[in-house]
């Protein structure tokens, strides 16, 4: 070896040691959490939320405010809860059941919970389909925003009605709709959307908040509508993107977050333009709360819940990604949305079954 | 740049004491990464359906200083790639979510999205279409077994065990056959009736293959001699493409409208703790998203855009002559859960798919003594022991028929097992019989075809699995010749091992419409890829 190819061992060699130092260090959050420089929060995160911790600008303010990096993995809200093993110091499911559930094997885990974000449990459809359904009566338009009778429409699906039967094909007899009228969820086990909608289909079977009295009467057809839809995506966000991209055909009515569609036509103004007359979001009347509780597991956890309660964050998290605030003194202005139709407040809301309840319903759906 | 190149080496990283590092970094394959400035390397495991999109995607990635390369693999491969070990790949591109979420157990995939889509049809050669009615109209899977069980129609389709398509078609037919409209269930599956019906439709299927890719390609290769495929509409694109060029009879798209299944196409990022990995594939993947790239990806014949508006409406790419209207609902069935899945793929194997018969040519030629002669027999025992088998999705039915031809210069035996409860005593054979003499192919694959000569080859899926490790002695004429006067399909798939010749294995392959398969490196994948085709 030449002297400069030495010069060059010897440089990568003290490189090797820097890095290698500072990459052992990073690997210790203990050693930098006391400290002022950043800390990274490890955590478990339901898909819908994927779009926000993604955000720029929230990440940046995060960073330069808080001192905050978020590593985050995606996890259905009850898979990370149920599957949970020590590490993270945080989960951040998409309902008080998931925090329920978990407070019963991790109680002395949680170093402290508080609920970030809402948003309701809606349906997304096609133009075709809403409007078959507003002929029908199940559902109805008021100021540009559409509800739908909760009830007769799950009734549609177990009457085994046909889109036909529906009058759905009537106006496009050579793009027919093919098959049974089926509204089609994520994995109740998995994920928290279709686990709230199983909920809120619970109740409206057993005409009213379902409870110990009225469960068991009530799981034979609660499981036999999931089986009757086969294999569910784990995740809403999944969900979301194929009802997106494979279309009507494959996916005519889906359960989902309000906020996915405000936050699609936030991120995509082009593709909005070319489909927002095509899709149509019902509002389901009842509906339940999506409440997004986070967890926090270890200090670092905690850190990022007062973080995320940051005014400008959660204004963010509405304009941006359709997620209406969870902490009490913030209001959500719908004139500050993109798009129409989307109604200041929600107001026919029905309470979830209690998680000992949900427990049961997940057993039978498994 | 050198920072990064350390980084990516965890393993490196983690000895525990930094001056082992650095000394194992320069006596190891590290070093080699320190002095070059060759760029990244960054590995997708994909489906073969995917080989078009593989120079778009390198292009992409060479602005980033990636050399992006890909593993093509079967789904069920891949999902089996996935549970065992997925730190090998840096990102996963299938033709459906389903198997990624059911082969990443460890969940280190992430970012998953669809990046195309495209239903899996059958294509129809034109006049065989409209002979049986099928143009213009609304053609339900029923119809389709009307034609088969009047012997109007056979059609290819891949192996329901082995690849995403076959096993779409497959679901399909289950599905719009039992006339329910709802997700199959276990109970489903016992219904004797259905199971008949199915049974009946899959004797229409006259070639198979393990990967829907080369499932178009033989299909070219027929020049006419098949009338039908199931395959992605992407891949019926491209085959009409080519038979165009070459002046022949197009094929026409049918999208039964009780059995459809849409591929999603979905690529996602295994996250092995690389950031700056990451940060490159979600550049790429964006790039992927981007309205100009969607655009290309349409002009290959994948389906872009949002809402069921198809964003590339090329009318010489989804052509309106061809059967494609992209317009037209495809409403697909609803996928079962997945132990139903796997419940109908273990049916379809053991029980409703066209039976096999399968001529295994082995060698036992001098130079296979020690380990060749070992990895062979494990070869066979990993398809003939229906537990190990079992586990690949290579189990036989009990009509299956398997022939054991041992040779070396010459033919050395012929064994044959005409019932599962023969195979144990076949294998006992194998490994009994102890390697020695010279090699010659021709001999051994001319047996296989004699083997074939009387047998209703309509009934089966038939194959010779030639595995050979040197030169052969013999004449390449008098196997053509047998071949001829046979005058049936029956393809050989030779297994490359040792110092086998891939001149005169291609010859064979080449006359019979097979496929060359390289076990050099590993004998038993051979093995099960190229049983997987039959």
């Amino acid at each position: 070896m030449k002297g400069k190819q030495w010069g060059t061992l010897i440089g990568i060699i003290i490189l090797v040691f820097v890095v290698g130092i500072g990459y052992l260090f990073s690997r210790n959050s203990d050693l930098t959490s006391g400290g002022k420089g950043n800390i990274t929060v490890v955590g478990n995160l339901g898909g819908e939320k994927i779009g926000l911790f993604s955000d720029e600008e929230i990440i940046k303010i995060l960073k330069d405010r808080y001192h905050i990096t978020v590593d985050w993995r995606k996890a259905g809200s009850i898979e990370m809860v149920k599957d949970y093993k020590q590490g993270p110091d945080f989960l951040f499911p998409s309902n008080q059941v998931a925090l329920e559930l978990f407070k019963n094997n991790h109680a002395e885990e949680i170093k402290g919970s508080e609920i970030i974000f809402n948003s309701p449990i809606v349906f997304y459809t096609w133009n075709r389909i809403a409007d078959a359904l507003i002929d029908q009566g199940i559902a109805r338009q008021n100021n540009g925003v559409n509800t739908v009778d909760t009830e007769s429409l799950l009734a549609l699906v177990n009457e085994g009605k046909s889109w036909d039967d529906i009058g759905a094909n009537k106006n496009d007899p050579n793009s027919k709709l093919y098959g049974k009228v089926t509204i089609i969820s994520t994995d109740p086990s998995k994920s928290n959307s279709g686990n709230m909608f199983a909920g809120l289909y619970a109740n409206l079977i057993s005409g009213g908040v379902v409870n110990d009295s009225n469960i068991a009467a009530a799981l034979p057809q609660i499981k036999a509508f999931f089986q009757n839809l086969g294999y569910l995506e784990p995740s809403s966000g999944d969900l979301f993107e194929q009802y997106l991209k494979t279309g009507m055909g494959a996916k005519p009515i889906i359960v989902g977050y309000e906020n996915q569609m405000i936050e699609f036509a936030e991120d995509n103004p082009a593709v909005w333009e070319q489909v927002k007359d095509r899709m149509r979001v019902l509002y389901p009347v009842p509906t339940v709360w999506s409440s997004h509780p986070l967890i926090a597991l270890s200090d670092n956890g905690k850190k990022l819940i007062e973080a995320l309660k940051d005014k400008e964050i959660q204004e963010l998290a509405w304009k941006k990604h359709g997620f209406r605030s969870g902490i009490v003194d913030i209001q959500n202005d719908v004139s500050a949305l993109g798009i129409g139709n989307i109604p200041e407040t929600i107001d026919s809301v029905i309470a979830m079954p209690t998680p000992a309840i949900m427990d049961q319903i997940i057993q039978a759906v498994q | 740049m050198i920072k990064f190149g350390l980084l990516r080496r965890s393993f490196c990283i983690r000895a525990s004491m930094l001056t082992l590092l650095v000394m194992t970094l320069l006596l190891s394959g590290c070093q080699s990464d320190l002095f070059s400035s060759s760029s990244k390397t960054f590995v997708i495991l994909s489906g073969s359906e995917n080989k078009p999109l593989e120079p778009l995607v390198k292009r992409i990635a060479k602005e980033s200083g990636y050399d992006v390369s890909f593993d093509y693999k079967g789904s069920i491969d891949s999902m089996n790639l996935l549970q065992a070990d997925s730190s090998r790949y840096d990102a996963v591109w299938l033709a459906s979510r389903f198997w990624i979420e059911l082969g990443d157990q460890s969940k280190k995939v992430k970012l998953t999205q669809s990046i195309m889509t495209s239903p899996i049809t059958f294509g129809i050669q034109k006049s065989k279409a409209e002979e049986l009615g099928f143009v213009g109209k609304d053609v339900t899977i029923r119809d389709i077994l009307n034609a088969v069980n009047s012997h109007e129609l056979n059609f290819m389709m891949t192996s329901a065990t082995q690849s995403n398509s076959g096993l779409s078609a497959y679901l399909g037919f289950l599905h719009a056959l039992l006339q329910k409209d709802q997700a199959l269930t276990h109970d489903d599956l016992q219904n004797e009736a259905l199971r008949a019906e199915v049974k009946q439709l899959l004797q229409g299927v006259n070639r198979s293959s393990g990967s829907s890719g080369w499932l178009k390609d033989l299909f070219l290769q027929g020049d006419g001699s098949y009338d039908a495929m199931v395959n992605y509409e992407a891949v019926l694109i491209e085959t009409n493409q080519e038979l165009v060029k070459q002046g022949k009879e197009p094929l026409y798209l049918v999208y039964p409208t009780d059995g459809l299944s849409i591929a999603d196409f979905t690529l996602g990022y295994i996250d092995n703790g690389d950031a700056d990995k990451e940060a490159f594939f979600k550049k790429m993947q964006e790039n992927l998203l981007s309205e100009s790239t969607q655009q290309e990806i349409g002009e290959l014949g994948r389906r872009t855009g949002f809402g069921g508006v198809v964003a590339n409406r090329n009318p010489n790419v989804f052509n309106s002559e061809w059967g494609i209207d992209l317009d037209r609902n495809i409403s697909p069935i609803a996928f079962p859960s997945s132990d139903v899945v796997l419940e109908a793929m273990n049916l379809y194997q053991t029980a409703l798919k066209k039976p096999s018969y399968t001529v295994f040519a082995l060698d036992y030629s001098g130079s296979m003594a020690n380990n060749g002669e070992t990895q062979l027999k494990k070869a066979m025992e990993t398809i003939l022991d229906q537990e190990q088998a079992s586990k690949y999705l290579l189990q036989g039915s009990d009509e299956d028929v398997v022939v054991a031809i041992p040779f070396n210069n010459q033919l050395i035996d012929v064994w044959k097992a005409d019932h599962l409860s023969d195979y144990k005593s076949l294998l006992e054979q194998i490994e009994n019989l102890k390697a020695d003499g010279g090699t010659n192919i021709y001999k051994a694959s001319i047996q296989g075809l004699e083997q074939m000569r009387n047998v209703d080859t309509s009934k089966y899926n038939v194959a010779i699995i030639l595995m050979t490790d040197g030169m052969s002695d013999g004449s390449y004429d008098d196997f053509a010749q047998t071949y001829r006067e046979v005058g049936k399909d029956i393809p050989v798939f030779p297994i490359m091992f040792g110092d086998a010749s891939d001149e005169q294995l291609n010859g064979l392959v080449k006359l019979t419409r097979g496929k060359l398969f390289d076990g050099t490196s590993d004998l038993i994948s051979a093995f099960k890829e190229a049983k997987g085709y039959n």
